[in-house]
């Protein structure tokens, strides 16, 4: 299907880059097709009732009956996520370069990381808000938060990775301890780093989203919140899917950032 | 490779030349951690390598060869006994990057592309770009590695990666070279090969040349000297001068002192294991 399909398009004159993203995207989008087919014909042939589980249809009403104000929200949400999601990573990057480079430092404060590591997010984020008020500054606080540590720790670990061998290479060419950093430990802690991020984003979109539940008049789980509260089941399920649209936006810049990053990481492989 | 350093090498008096490489009473003992006992690697090794000679280090696998090769790299340092390049410690001569070394595993950096990878010791001793880049491509042509200048490490051959890590190694312009297996994970013809380039590139840079290898065959064909060691602890047990004529070829094996050299490092090796069970 794939290579008929490829024919086709060279035959109609596509330009490559079109080819490819078509190559990317009509997979996921027949999986669409099918189950929201299938989901559609469900609901209406057994009858269910949309408070319990709208139709697809239903949901696409519901988005386009005020997409402005849909998306409005969304942006809101977004924005928490990203600043957080960059502020808590840069942040965690540092303390992680700390880490690796004073073991003391590491073994004194790692316990009590990896303890506030696993404090649900459902817990802390009514603290933070309290500390932080009712704006949109403490919901970034949150993401902010959550995304601290897995860069921390992912940054440590990276920094530590680097080949014992190479690190010979480099004393034996009279390296100096930036260069080191810079040349060696850096790039082969990038691998490491973009695990982090990746996990990052995930948890940022969740954290604004359960940040909003807490406290909050705007955004998607401000949204949520409201439309559960009034039974407005087909609004809720189209802020739902935004979320996830969002989620996987955002996926996927650090997914390319990651491809201009570290080409060369055996992860990168385009032949798989 | 010039007629002029063929016979620079091959026919210049060895002993004129000032000595370059030194160890003196040098024993290495590794301390036991975590009721592990002491390791005594080596044993009152003296030896002295001139200027611009090619010496092979032979002698069974755990008896200290890459130990040598890291107390004269200086990146470690012996327990007991000095080592020194040119009369100084070898710290001296690594921060004047004079050494050049090649370990047993080729070590690129995966994140940069061979021409980079080759740059690197040039880079961090702060030579400009154009002069970086005009060294870079002597070197690729100097180890065969032309064209594929922009290629990934992941994307080379294991012959190819050892031959840009000596590429590396020689950047600098080093006066010492160390050569701790290059070609040990390469099966034997490509191993000849890479063998007679080894024999060309360091006729064509003048180092001074320290190579360890487990082949005996491969030491007489291409040294002024062969030292033989123990087994651990290791001690040099046997000092063979190699004096085949060069510039060396695949064909100097057919040469009737080469099968006599061979014979006598084999005896000398086996005369070794055989002290070491008594
Ligand atoms: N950093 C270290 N710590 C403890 N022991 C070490 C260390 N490095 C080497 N040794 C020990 O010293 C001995 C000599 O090691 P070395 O690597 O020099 O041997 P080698 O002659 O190069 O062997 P091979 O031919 O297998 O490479 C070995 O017994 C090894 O276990
Ligand atoms: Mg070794």
């Amino acid at each position: 299907m794939t290579a008929a399909s490829d024919r086709l398009a060279v035959e109609l004159g596509a330009p490559s880059w079109l080819v490819a993203a078509w190559r990317l995207t009509w997979p996921p989008l027949v999986t669409a097709l099918i189950v929201g087919g299938g989901w559609e014909l469900l609901i209406w042939a057994l009858e269910i009732p949309a408070y319990y589980i709208p139709a697809p249809s239903r949901i696409w009403q519901a988005f386009w009956a005020n997409p402005g104000n849909l998306m409005v929200h969304a942006g809101i949400t977004l924005l928490e996520a990203v600043s957080g999601c960059v502020i808590g990573s840069l942040l965690g990057a540092m303390l992680g370069t700390g880490f690796a480079y004073s073991p003391l430092l590491a073994r004194g404060l790692l316990p009590y990381f990896i303890a506030a590591n696993t404090i649900p997010v459902v817990a802390i984020a009514p603290i933070i808000i309290l500390w932080f008020g009712h704006g949109i500054e403490s919901k970034i606080a949150v993401t902010t938060f959550l995304s601290f540590f897995p860069l921390a720790l992912n940054m440590m670990k990276g920094l530590q990775s680097y080949d014992r061998v190479i690190m010979d290479v480099f004393h034996v060419a009279a390296a100096n301890p930036w260069q080191r950093f810079l040349k060696m430990r850096l790039p082969s802690a990038l691998p490491y780093v973009f695990v982090g991020l990746k996990i990052n984003v995930t948890f940022s979109v969740i954290g604004a989203i359960v940040a909003e539940f807490v406290q909050a008049d705007r955004g998607l789980g401000f949204i949520i919140m409201t439309t559960y509260r009034s039974l407005n089941m087909p609004r809720l399920w189209a802020a739902l899917f935004i979320s996830a649209l969002i989620g996987m936006v955002f996926f996927g810049i650090v997914n390319a950032l990651e491809r201009l990053a570290i080409p060369w990481h055996s992860s990168m492989r385009t032949d798989v | 490779m010039s007629a002029r350093t063929a016979i620079a090498r091959g026919l210049a008096p060895v002993d004129a030349a000032a000595p370059c490489v030194r160890f003196e009473r040098v024993s290495m003992v590794f301390r036991g951690q975590g009721g592990h006992p002491d390791v005594q690697a080596l044993c009152d090794i003296g030896l002295t390598i001139r200027e611009r000679e090619f010496v092979s280090l032979i002698g069974p696998s755990g008896c200290g060869k890459s130990t040598l090769l890291r107390i004269i790299a200086d990146l470690v340092l012996p327990s007991e006994g000095l080592a020194s390049i040119n009369g100084e410690p070898p710290r001296r001569a690594r921060l004047g990057r004079e050494i050049g070394c090649v370990f047993q595993e080729p070590a690129l950096l995966e994140w940069r592309r061979v021409q980079d990878n080759i740059a690197l010791p040039l880079e961090l001793a702060g030579v400009g770009r154009d002069e970086r880049a005009a060294r870079t491509a002597e070197l690729l042509e100097l180890v065969g590695l032309k064209g594929f200048e922009r290629a990934w490490p992941r994307q080379l051959s294991g012959g190819m990666r050892q031959r840009a890590a000596i590429a590396r190694a020689l950047a600098t312009r080093p006066r010492v070279l160390l050569l701790d297996e290059p070609f040990g994970a390469l099966d034997q013809i490509t191993r000849d090969r890479l063998n007679m380039e080894l024999v060309r590139i360091c006729e064509a840079t003048r180092a001074t040349v320290l190579l360890v290898t487990h082949s005996i065959r491969e030491a007489v064909l291409l040294s002024d000297r062969v030292v033989v060691m123990s087994p651990r602890p290791g001690r040099i047990i046997a000092d063979l001068a190699i004096d085949l004529p060069r510039p060396r070829t695949l064909l100097t094996r057919d040469d009737g002192r080469y099968a006599d050299l061979v014979q006598r490092g084999t005896s000398e090796l086996e005369r070794g294991y055989d002290g070491s069970e008594r």
